[in-house]
This record gives structure tokens, C-alpha cells and sequence, in this order.
């Protein structure tokens, strides 16, 4: 008889009442190391391209002149996977996700890349596109277009002798836009990058 | 307003019945999913059910990038939810194939061409707090007032064919 007298009294508190009735989780909060979408952290890009190299996905990540003429990357969402690779792999730390940077700075990481373009000749059919479409070959030659034939030298690849000719292999990017812009796919862009720690 | 539909507003939000299906994703987008309903986010708490059956359901949840199969599927499976319903799309895969969509991936996104979408979820995957986020501010907008609505645009539409 105690022992219900005890129960009741145990189960009658207002306090356990009011817990049992409106039990919650913890209130949803987003963790402060969670990868979220890039966020812009308005240093200067210098436009090296190298998140749209590594970015895994198609139509993710674009750099962009905005109105002021500089250029910036722009991440869309419903194609990005905030797998942070571009925040990892931009030079000049334009991007931020989550801890991704700081943690760069502890361990002293980065990503080295080389870039090797390989040219199917069967396959080529001399359009110039790739040339036209290259960012670099836009930022070295702005008047490149045409079949790419009426330029100099300095630029990544154009056509020479109604060839398409690879002139400075050295300065491509790795950003794979020749090869989307490519009919044919006869333009293939292979990408080796490797993690360094100094 | 009438007591009814007050009472009806109060009741639909509160109980929001919820069916998902995967059109071809990764599996990814239905683990957030299940996470939803573990403990650590539980969303029984805010009144949301997990039914997986199409007539009971008010809410679909989608994932995936909408394969070939579906084509006839999807579209018979939300005219089998009652209304008032809504589609709710989950992870980048249903707005734009994400990672599948390359040159010959047998898939057809976005998910908003076949049947109409409510909100998208854009993500990969994205976190429970958002799916429940999304669930919990769509409600309102698709059930308030869902009767009142309704006759009002009966009323429109009759009024247009007057009008002919």
C-alpha cells in the first residue's frame, strides 16, 4: 500500500509531468565544423581555376566577372555535393566551409596539380571551340574566335596550319571546359592531383 | 472562418503523413531520411509520419535522379495520394542529377518536369534538420485554408468559363 502511495507520488509531480508530456530533442542546431555550401570570404580571386578543376561534379562551380570586373566564384546549389574540395584546392583561400580551412593551416596541406591535354586527331574536326572556349586562352587573347587561326603564340592551344595545335601545355588549368565545349570529344583533359603535406 | 476548418487547419499540421520513394538515387538522401526518425532528430515529435503508402499519404518525399523505369510510375503513384498533397524533392539528384547526370546516363532530371514539386531540398545529401525544416514550413502553405482555397478557385474557374 506504501509503495503505490509512493508511486502516485513520484508520477504526480508537476515537474515529471510536464517533462513526460512535452518531451523534446534538443532544439536543432547546425555544428559549427559542418561543411555547409562555400561561402565567399571576400578575398581576391586570381582566377587560377583551380576549383573548377577539382569540383567532382558537372555545372557546380563557375568563376564569374561580376559588375565591378573581378572575378568570383560562384557555387550553385542543387549541383554542389559540399564535398569542400574547392575550398581546399583555391590558392588564394577565397572559399570557406566549415573548419576546412583552419584545419589546412594545422595539418599544412595543399593539392598540386598537373594537368596533360591529349588530342584524338581522327577525331578532331579543326572547329577551334576548345581554343574559343578556354578561360585562360580568353583572359591571354581576348580576340581569339574565328576558328581559332588569328592569333599569337602565347595562348594554350589553337589552330595552326589547319591543325589543332597544343602551343603551352603548361598553362592549362585543368578546368575541363574544352572538353565540354568539344562535339567530338576529341579533346581529353586529364587531371593528376596530389595532396602535399610541408 | 468556420470552427471546422480552424479545427481542420490546427489538425492537418499536426499530423502530416508522409510517404517517400527513390527514382534512382544512391541510397544517401534515404539514410538522412531514416535519420530523421532515429532519436537524435525524431520527427514523430513534430507530428510527422512515416507511412510509405502512397493513399494515406499528404507528402511526398523524393530522391533520386528519376531513371527510365519511373516514367510511368512516379506519375501514377502521386495521383494515388489524396489531396491535399504535396511533392517534396530531396538531395541535388531530383533538381539536376548531381553526379549522374554525364553524356549517356539513362536518367531524366529535374524531377519538377514530370509531376508538380513543391520545395526543393538542394543538398548531397542534405541534413535531417533541413528535410524536417522543409516538411514543417510546407505544411502550413499546403493545408491552411485548403477548403477555402479550393472553392475559390472552383469559383475563378467557373466564372473564366462564363466569361467564354
Amino acid at each position: 500500500m506504501f509503495s503505490i502511495i509512493c508511486y502516485l507520488k513520484e508520477f504526480l509531480r508537476a515537474e515529471w509531468i510536464k517533462k513526460f508530456l512535452f518531451a523534446k530533442t534538443p532544439p536543432l542546431v547546425t555544428p559549427p565544423h559542418y561543411r555547409d555550401f562555400p561561402q565567399l570570404t571576400g578575398k581576391e580571386c586570381s582566377h587560377e581555376l583551380r576549383c573548377m578543376m577539382i569540383c567532382p561534379v558537372p555545372g557546380a562551380i563557375e568563376v564569374l566577372k561580376d559588375e565591378n570586373g573581378k572575378w568570383n566564384p560562384v557555387i550553385y546549389k542543387g549541383h554542389c555535393l559540399r564535398c569542400g574540395l574547392c575550398v581546399e584546392a583555391c590558392p588564394d583561400n577565397v572559399l570557406t566551409s566549415g573548419r576546412i580551412l583552419e584545419q589546412n593551416e594545422i595539418d599544412r596541406t595543399s593539392l598540386l596539380g598537373t594537368y596533360h591535354l591529349v588530342i584524338d586527331n581522327k577525331l578532331c574536326m579543326k572547329c577551334g571551340n576548345c581554343s574559343v572556349a578556354c578561360p585562360i586562352n580568353k583572359e591571354i587573347d581576348p580576340r581569339l574566335a574565328h576558328n581559332a587561326t588569328s592569333s599569337g603564340d602565347d595562348v594554350i592551344m589553337r589552330i595552326k596550319n589547319s591543325k589543332l595545335t597544343i602551343l603551352h601545355p603548361e598553362k592549362c588549368t585543368g578546368c575541363k571546359t574544352c572538353e565540354e565545349t568539344c562535339p567530338n570529344r576529341a579533346i581529353r583533359v586529364y587531371r593528376c592531383v596530389e595532396g602535399v603535406q610541408d | 472562418m468556420s470552427i471546422i476548418q480552424s479545427i481542420k487547419n490546427r489538425v492537418r499540421q499536426r499530423s502530416i503523413h508522409v510517404c517517400y520513394v527513390n527514382v534512382g538515387s544512391c541510397n544517401g538522401c534515404d539514410i538522412e531520411i531514416l535519420a530523421c526518425l532515429a532519436p537524435r532528430y525524431d520527427i514523430e515529435q513534430y507530428g510527422i509520419y512515416v507511412h510509405n503508402n502512397p493513399r494515406e499519404a499528404d507528402i511526398l518525399l523524393i530522391t533520386g535522379a528519376y531513371t527510365e523505369q519511373w516514367e510511368d510510375k512516379l506519375r501514377h503513384l502521386w495521383d494515388l495520394i489524396p489531396e491535399p498533397k504535396a511533392a517534396i524533392t530531396i538531395g541535388n539528384c531530383p533538381i539536376s542529377g548531381c553526379a549522374y547526370n554525364r553524356r549517356g546516363a539513362r536518367i531524366d532530371p529535374p524531377v519538377s518536369k514530370h509531376i508538380p514539386v513543391a520545395a526543393n531540398i538542394p543538398g548531397c545529401p542534405p541534413r535531417p534538420t533541413e528535410i524536417i525544416n522543409t516538411i514543417l514550413e510546407l505544411a502550413p502553405v499546403v493545408f491552411k485554408d485548403y477548403e477555402i482555397k479550393k472553392e475559390a478557385a472552383e469559383k475563378e474557374r467557373k466564372a473564366k468559363e462564363a466569361k467564354r
